[in-house]
């Protein structure tokens, strides 16, 4: 008899915590305001509106998360906003984690039964199924966010022709936003919040690093030798309990040991919001967010801005590709406008200053921002040195774009690990 | 009780569960039956879609097998998500040993192999852990699983990394030679998969049916005390109970690195939850196993289903994990008050006559 | 209080378990209900117990009728039973388990609660340590502790249902005082047995059952052939066991200066040679070191010291399985805790016991076993039934059919408990059949006179020793009853021998 009620109690234990767990990873599902047109399900042919044009958009976070997959998603409004007839249709929260033994081909699959023309998908970690539902699916173009595999001139080039590419040059904004964390910081210690290891998040790291570097000894005049920058990789993009570091404990310890301002490079705002948090304390500290426009919304008195990507008009460009018949495969790596740096319809990447930065700082930014883009200053340019001390760029050497997308190393006077 | 009614009430606690699912669902401000359609649709809409369906059921399937055993022992093994990764690590060390050098089929075979051992042994631990270090299952089964998954972490961003790449989102994927082929083209997945999951569930049945070793485990799982004064040698049956389900997730994790349309890699969570799914499964299915492979259909189906759910009514899909909990929970209710009524009419047969 | 059944009917299936039955209890008065194994006694006091529901007949509290629906609402109506098998929650403390059941409040009152089961326990006489674990006590403990929960929760009329069956001859003297004192307060007690001498002593008005139906109704004095009559028919005559001592040059079973402990007892040094198809008794009051004796022996608790040897070769240390292999077996008394599974039929549990190898189950074979274990062992069932739905004696007749048929050493607990004469009789019969092939018997029983009976030798146990085995033709059962008592013991035996 008592066996029995042990049985029903630990039954009762397992399904709980399975519905806690099964609820735990995503955020409250509010009902999204995006579907604003008729219920598509009842409505299956408008035939009023212009011919539908379907596309999907496959994001690794959720959809409102201030962060990377929140980008996207704006981006993707800002397309289907603009193209008559578009209609986004996506998943969101694409990861093991929150959706477990869920794979990129099978949402493609998906997506292309639902009508979708094109498929976005928006995560470096999607790049290996992005690959294998493009050869599966060879009418249907597909765009892989951030991945190199159409590039032709690039070291993994083997898309087929109905994969293509962009990635917009975020090295700048987080040259600007290393610049910012260089001309607040009071410990001259910069911590750097990094996702996980490979060229993309070395390549911004070190962009971080450099644009730090300049304002520390231009605008600060200290010397290159008193900066601190760290790199702590969490694993992944964002937390997965268990999987990665908890990215609020890495925060944490940077500003308990003496880094003053970290720079986030995940998905996610836990940077930000500790360093709210430890403002509030009485800590003098701060952050730069990453990824969203609004980002700094969660701590706007300790956020000193936000290196943010605006796909919109990469997202458009694709769309109308398509919606014109003229797909071919391609790979942009799209740059700031550098005449206006927030403009939504031409600058794919941008950067808000924020509510922490001084003025005088402010001010500094922004000359650095004017030299980045009348080309006065080019920070990838020797002489640079690796982590290891081997040569990057020789004395006057200007890096290629393959130098810098594949940069295999950090720089000489980063710490942490290039490497896992 | 008569029969019929002992199924009346657990088709009244299936309704109840379905019932609180609505009520959320119209809580959440969408329409149920839109949601239920979408369920409906995304597992069975297409062919392709049934494909999903299926590649979620073997695991699972593989995993309540498993699981039959363990529970007819009266043992919790909460530590088969645990073997299933296990399993799955073993596999990808065999794969990575013999790809290059054992035509595939001989490869994917010793791989199979590997994966049952791997899950067998780390299942024997817990079983030793239980035996002999007086740790309960249930908590070692947790603490091994935890093991697992950090041994995954480890493995993916250390010894058997990308090169140059240091994120725990996978191992290098396998080739496509690796992979178990698909039935038909577009209907992706494979024969092998279906096979196994079936044929391990029908041995389990057969096995608890039919042998001495199935009589064993349910008298030590009924009363341990008596078995063992019976003459069963109890711990051994137990160790085995423990080492066939850690074997059959092994195996699990075989079709979740190989299977057609499995991510062909190692990654941290690769047990995909499909192992509490299993148990969730057995209890519904109240330890019977023919009925374990519809149930664990369903269940499949439930999941890859909901996903339509934020696809289309921009809810979460995990609603589906809510409704195979609540599925589970009324049914355990269900079985509480089966309990209590049966408790009070097995006085019939009178002690006193 | 005045409980009054009227007609009551009970079917099981085919099984007329009780047949138009009416019982009175006067109120003030202890009443007892007599009656062979499967009578309907059980089922009648259920009935008015709530604990099932009678196809029809009526129950009347004081002359009120009531419905009974819960065991519950029945002490709610001041009728407490105490059924065969405790009801207790063996992992609780005793005060833990005195709270259990008085809903009303969330949170017990527990210093109350305490200091009312002092009161009661010292009313009755009897000792109960509030912070025990219900596991640490005998069973004759337990129904102490029932009884005055059920008292404490305003119980007026008490059912015992066979209280005497596993408890000590002490604890059923202080039983039996406990029951007078609450009649002479005017409580009803309901005592239902099957034994004879019991119920003469103890009760001051008798209804006998018989297959269902009241057979007869007695007052003080009673007639002990007329009852006998009234529950069989006929008288059944007792014979004493014919002592036939095969005395041959090698024991059977030889203890050489074992030891053997548990955490609260000790047997130390115990010296014994056990003859083949000899049989030992262990009397004493439970607890005494009886089951230590018998654990060590079948390889359940190995001795701290000392050898065991069986048929001339060292067994000490072995498992119990491998000396299950060897011929050595061992009857549990627990019934459902320990010997039975619930949930299985007889037929499962004949296939786990008589396990030959193989790989699968000959179920035919399973089943002419339990076929042929039913009709050997008059069990009242079939291959089919599971063993929770047979009545206590008939567990205690499944236990028997799954010895195994081949014995060198058949060990015991309390063999014909829960018996009727005729059926232990019948029993014995088939143990004697097994020592004339040699098996030796060990068994503990707190029957004395099924002790003096069937055994060839006593052993006495007081507090963890052990008397010289004693030729139980040359004692009687007040020779026997000191003894038990720790008298020729010294005095305070059982701290002494405490390891």
């Amino acid at each position: 008899m008592s066996n029995q009620r042990i049985w029903h109690l630990v039954a009762l234990l397992v399904v709980l915590s399975m519905i806690a767990g099964a609820c735990a990873p995503a955020p409250t599902p509010t009902p999204a305001p995006p579907a604003a047109q008729p219920e598509p399900t009842k409505a299956p042919e408008q035939p009023k509106a212009p011919q539908e044009f379907i596309f999907g958009v496959v994001l690794v976070g959720p959809y409102n998360d201030h962060g990377w997959s929140e980008a996207h998603y704006m981006g993707a409004k800002y397309a289907e906003e603009r193209i008559p007839g578009a209609k986004m249709i996506y998943v969101d929260n694409l990861n093991p984690g929150a959706k477990p033994g869920v794979t990129v081909p099978q949402v493609v699959d998906d997506l292309i039964s639902k009508g979708a023309k094109i498929i976005f998908t928006t995560s470096d970690d999607f790049k290996d199924g992005t690959l294998e539902a493009a050869k599966k699916n060879p009418n249907v173009p597909l765009v892989n966010v951030s991945g190199d595999h159409a590039w032709k001139e690039g070291k993994d080039y083997q898309a087929p022709s109905n994969l293509s590419n962009f990635m917009g040059r975020m090295e700048y904004g987080k040259m600007i936003a290393g610049c910012a964390a260089a001309l607040t910081t009071q410990t001259g210690k910069l911590g750097y919040l990094g996702p996980l290891i490979n060229d993309e998040t070395r390549r911004l790291a070190a962009a971080a690093y450099l644009g730090a570097k300049y304002c520390w000894t231009t605008y600060a005049k200290k010397d290159p030798a008193d900066l601190k920058f760290k790199v702590t990789w969490i694993g992944f993009w964002f937390n997965i309990p268990g999987q990665t570091l908890d990215p609020t404990k890495v925060a944490n310890d940077f500003y308990n040991s003496g880094y003053d301002v970290v720079l986030s490079g995940i998905d996610t705002t836990e940077a930000l919001v500790e360093a709210g948090k430890l403002a509030k304390a009485g800590k003098k500290v701060w952050a730069v967010q990453y990824d969203y426009e609004e980002g700094c919304k969660e701590a706007p008195e300790v956020c000193l801005g936000v290196p943010y990507f605006n796909w919109g008009p990469a997202y458009l460009k694709a769309l109308k590709l398509v919606q014109e018949g003229k797909w071919t495969q391609y790979w942009d790596w799209n740059g700031p406008d550098w005449k206006d740096l927030n403009n939504r319809d031409t600058s794919a990447v941008g950067f808000v200053k924020g509510a922490g930065l001084s003025k005088e700082a402010a001010a500094n930014v922004d000359d650095f921002i004017k030299k980045l883009g009348d080309g006065s200053v080019n920070l990838f340019k020797g002489p640079l040195k690796f982590q290891d001390g081997s040569v990057y760029l020789k004395d006057g050497e200007v890096a290629t774009d393959l130098q810098i997308w594949y940069l295999p190393q950090l720089l000489e006077g980063m710490e942490g690990p290039s490497k896992s | 009780m008569s029969r019929a009614a002992d199924w009346g009430l657990r088709i009244a606690g299936i309704g109840a569960a379905l019932l609180l699912v609505t009520l959320i669902l119209a809580a959440l401000g969408t329409s149920p039956a839109q949601a239920f359609r979408l369920i409906w649709d995304g597992a069975v809409g297409s062919p392709a879609k049934f494909a999903y369906v299926l590649t979620a059921w073997a695991p699972v399937l593989l995993c309540a097998a498993g699981l039959l055993l363990t529970f007819a022992a009266g043992l919790w093994n909460i530590g088969i998500e645990g073997q299933v990764v296990m399993g799955a690590i073993f596999v990808t060390g065999m794969l990575r040993l013999t790809q290059d050098v054992l035509p595939p089929a001989a490869a994917l075979f010793l791989a199979a192999l590997a994966g049952i051992v791997g899950g067998a042994l780390w299942a024997a631990l817990a079983g030793v852990l239980r035996l002999y270090g007086q740790v309960n299952e249930i908590f070692g089964g947790l603490g091994l699983n935890f093991i697992a998954g950090s041994l995954t972490v480890y493995l993916v961003l250390g010894p058997w990394k990308r090169a140059g790449i240091g994120s725990t989102s996978g191992t290098q994927p396998f080739p496509p030679k690796l992979w178990l082929p698909p039935i038909l083209p577009g209907i992706n997945v494979s024969l092998v998969e279906i096979v196994v999951g079936l044929a391990a569930i029908v041995l389990v049945c057969l096995a608890l049916r039919g042998t001495y070793f199935g009589l064993r485990l349910k008298a030590i799982g009924k009363n341990l005390r008596s078995a063992f004064l019976l003459g069963v040698p109890t711990e051994r049956h137990m160790l085995a109970a423990f080492a066939l389900c850690g074997a059959l997730a092994g195996l699990a994790g075989w079709v979740l690195v190989v299977g057609t349309s499995s991510r062909h890699q190692l990654f941290p969570l690769i047990s995909g939850g499909y192992g509490f799914l299993g148990i969730l499964v057995v209890l519904l299915a109240n330890l019977n196993a023919l009925w374990s492979i519809p149930i664990s259909l369903f269940f499949a189906a439930i999941s890859m289903g909901s996903l339509q759910l934020a696809l289309q009514a921009q809810l979460d899909s995990s609603l589906g994990g809510v409704i195979q909990g609540l599925l589970v929970l009324a049914v355990l209710i269900v079985g509480g008050i089966r309990s209590r009524l049966a408790a009070a009419s097995s006085e019939r047969t009178a002690r006193s006559r | 209080m005045r409980v009054e059944l009227r007609e009551i009917h009970k079917r099981f299936g085919s099984v007329h378990a009780n047949n138009g039955i009416t019982l009175k209890v006067t109120p003030g008065t202890i009443h007892g209900l007599l009656g062979e194994n499967g009578a309907g006694k059980s089922t009648l006091m259920k009935i008015l117990n709530g604990f099932i529901a009678a196809d029809s007949g009526e129950i009347l509290l004081d002359g009120k009728p009531v419905t009974m629906t819960s065991p519950a609402q029945a002490v709610a109506l001041g009728v407490g039973m105490l059924y065969q098998d405790p009801l207790d929650f063996p992992a609780l403390t005793v005060l833990d388990n005195f709270v259990l059941g008085c809903s009303p409040a969330l949170v017990p009152d527990r210093r109350r609660a305490r200091r009312d089961l002092r009161d009661l326990c010292s009313q009755f006489d009897f000792t109960l340590d509030p912070d025990a674990h219900v596991s640490d006590l005998s069973i004759g403990e337990r129904q102490q502790l029932e009884i005055v929960r059920l008292l404490w929760l305003g119980a007026r009329t008490l059912v015992l249902d066979e209280p005497t069956t596993a408890i000590s001859a002490q604890q059923r003297d202080k039983l039996f005082v406990a029951l007078r004192k609450l009649a002479e307060g005017g409580k009803s007690v309901i005592f239902v047995s099957h034994k004879l001498e019991e119920v003469e002593t103890l009760c001051d008005e008798v209804t006998v059952l018989s297959r269902g139906r009241v057979t007869g109704h007695a007052q003080q004095p009673y007639s002990t052939e007329k009852l006998v009559q009234m529950m069989f028919g006929q008288d059944i005559p007792r014979v004493r066991r014919q002592v036939q001592l095969v005395t041959t040059a090698e024991p059977l079973l030889r203890l050489e200066r074992v030891t053997v402990s548990d955490w609260r007892l000790e047997i130390r040094n115990l010296n014994l040679d056990v003859m083949p198809g000899e049989v030992i008794g262990m009397a004493g009051l439970e607890g005494s070191g009886q089951l230590l004796l018998l654990q060590a022996c079948c390889g359940l608790r190995p001795p701290t010291s000392g050898r065991i040897w069986l048929a001339g070769k060292d067994v000490t240390g072995q498992s119990y399985h491998r000396l299950r292999a060897a011929g050595v077996a061992y009857m549990p008394a627990g019934r459902l805790e320990e010997g039975l599974i619930a949930d299985m039929t007889l037929t499962e549990h004949l296939a786990l016991a008589e396990y030959q190898g193989g790989f699968f189950v000959d179920w035919p074979q399973a089943a002419q076993s339990a076929a042929r274990g039913i009709e050997r062992y008059h069990i009242k069932g079939q291959p089919t039934s599971r063993v929770e739905e047979l009545s206590g004696g008939n567990q205690q007749r499944t236990l028997l059919a799954l010895l195994p048929s081949q014995l060198q050493l058949l060990l015991m607990e309390h063999p014909t408990r829960g018996l009727d004469v005729e059926s232990a009789e019948h029993i014995w019969g088939l143990l004697l059949e097994r020592t004339q092939q040699g098996t030796a018997i060990i068994f503990l029983s707190s029957d004395l006179d099924e002790l003096l009976d069937r055994s060839d030798r006593i052993l006495v146990f007081f507090g963890g020793r052990v008397s010289a085995p004693l030729n139980a033709r040359q004692i009687n059962v007040e020779q026997l009853g000191e003894l038990i008592g720790g008298k020729g013991f010294g005095g305070g035996g059982a701290d002494e021998s405490r390891g």
